[in-house]
């Protein structure tokens, strides 16, 4: 007979949970319902079995058929790679638009988001452009001098020359001279030695003509004046 | 040695810890084995349905949210397998129709207790309908209150109640009967 209140206080009995008036309604129907009796002796009997149930070993069996190794993704298939790129790819672009920079000098790393030198690299700059200037005016130093060399061995090759041309010249004037000089001298010479065979040519041959009748025109001491 | 907690070897098993998942198989089977046993009425139908529970759980792992402890999702699955079981076993046989008897003597499949009383009550067991078989077994032997009883049954707890209060009816029969 489907009796709610009696269901509902076998349940509470089992889960021990009666309120003392639910106990006393529980006694009552145990005492006067043998129906109800019946039930809750074999409650327990069943309940006592089941503590006292003979337990059997479990036999061998496949444990390992039950279990199947889920995949395991591989790295390209991780979920997470699309967003890791993006986030890099915007990372890039902010390092690039705030001019983030990495520099490695003499072991030593620095970052920063700014274009200007720090002041070790203004030195070196500075270190760098007097080693330049220093090394520009020591090579243009170098050709002034080589150039003022070559101008000086120029101007005294020309010197020389102009003093061995023009000593020359007036050697050479001097010889003509000289040679001018004797020349006239010989030619006096001979006009002279001319004279004075002619004169005596004359004399020779007033002699020869007739002998002092005629004195002679030129006396021997006229030459002298010639 | 301390043994890790259910949630633990189920977190591991679902990363792909065979190791932990036998650890946790090893822990329940021979629960689910009886349990089989009480259901089916027989070791090899036991073993078979034991094996189907554990896949089936295993699939389902990840379902598990920890809300309510293992063991009663345990038996829930279970459960609904063994209800699977007997729908492809006796396909014509209702939850609530009291089953057939197989044998007119004592069947051999309980041959192996060794104790008389625990052949009594599983013989007893086996002549109450399915509904009821699964809320004695859940009650006496898995320990469950009811409202476990009726949450792992899909049930109200009235009406767990009820068929507890009908299968004691059977029960008392069945068993003096066995005394007698």
């Amino acid at each position: 007979m489907h009796n709610p209140n009696h269901e509902d206080l076998l349940a509470k009995w089992l889960e021990n949970s009666l309120s003392e008036s639910e106990r006393q309604e529980f006694e009552s129907l145990c005492i006067n319902d043998e129906d109800f009796a019946r039930r809750v002796e074999n409650a327990n009997a069943v309940a006592m079995m089941a503590e006292q149930f003979e337990e059997v070993p479990v036999p061998s069996w496949d444990r390992e058929s039950t279990f199947t190794a889920p995949e395991r993704p591989r790295w390209w298939q991780w979920q997470g790679l699309p967003m890791a790129s993006m986030a890099m790819s915007a990372l890039a672009m902010v390092m690039v638009v705030s001019g983030f920079r990495v520099d490695v000098a003499d072991g030593r790393l620095s970052m920063g988001f700014s274009d200007a030198p720090d002041q070790q690299q203004i030195a070196a700059m500075m270190d760098q452009k007097i080693t330049d200037y220093q090394q520009s005016n020591q090579a243009l130093f170098t050709q002034y001098v080589d150039a003022l060399n070559t101008q000086q061995q120029k101007n005294s090759a020309e010197l020389t020359q102009y003093l061995l041309s023009s000593s020359r010249q007036e050697r050479r004037e001097d010889f003509a001279e000289l040679v001018k000089f004797i020349n006239e001298q010989r030619s006096d010479d001979q006009r002279f030695y001319a004279r004075q065979i002619n004169n005596l040519q004359q004399e020779i041959s007033a002699l020869e003509a007739g002998y002092s009748t005629v004195p002679p025109l030129v006396s021997p001491n006229l030459t002298d004046d010639e | 040695m301390f043994e890790k907690r259910d949630e633990q070897l189920i977190s591991q098993a679902l990363k792909g810890n065979r190791r932990a998942w036998l650890a946790l198989i090893k822990r329940y089977e021979s629960q689910i084995y009886h349990y089989g046993i009480r259901m089916t009425g027989n070791t090899h139908d036991a073993s078979d349905l034991m094996q189907d529970i554990f896949v089936s759980v295993y699939r389902s792992l990840g379902n598990y949210r920890g809300e309510g402890s293992f063991k009663g999702w345990l038996f829930r699955v279970a459960h609904f397998r063994c209800i699977e079981f007997y729908r492809r076993k006796r396909p014509e046989q209702g939850l609530d129709d009291t089953p057939e008897p197989e044998c007119e003597q004592d069947c051999p499949e309980t041959g192996y207790f060794r104790d008389q009383t625990s052949a009594n009550l599983m013989q007893a067991m086996q002549r109450l309908p399915l509904a009821q078989k699964a809320v004695v077994e859940l009650k006496f032997f898995g320990q469950f209150t009811f409202d476990e009883i009726a949450e792992q049954l899909g049930l109200s707890a009235n009406t767990v109640k009820s068929r507890l209060y009908s299968a004691l009816s059977k029960l008392k029969l069945e068993l003096e009967v066995e005394n007698a």
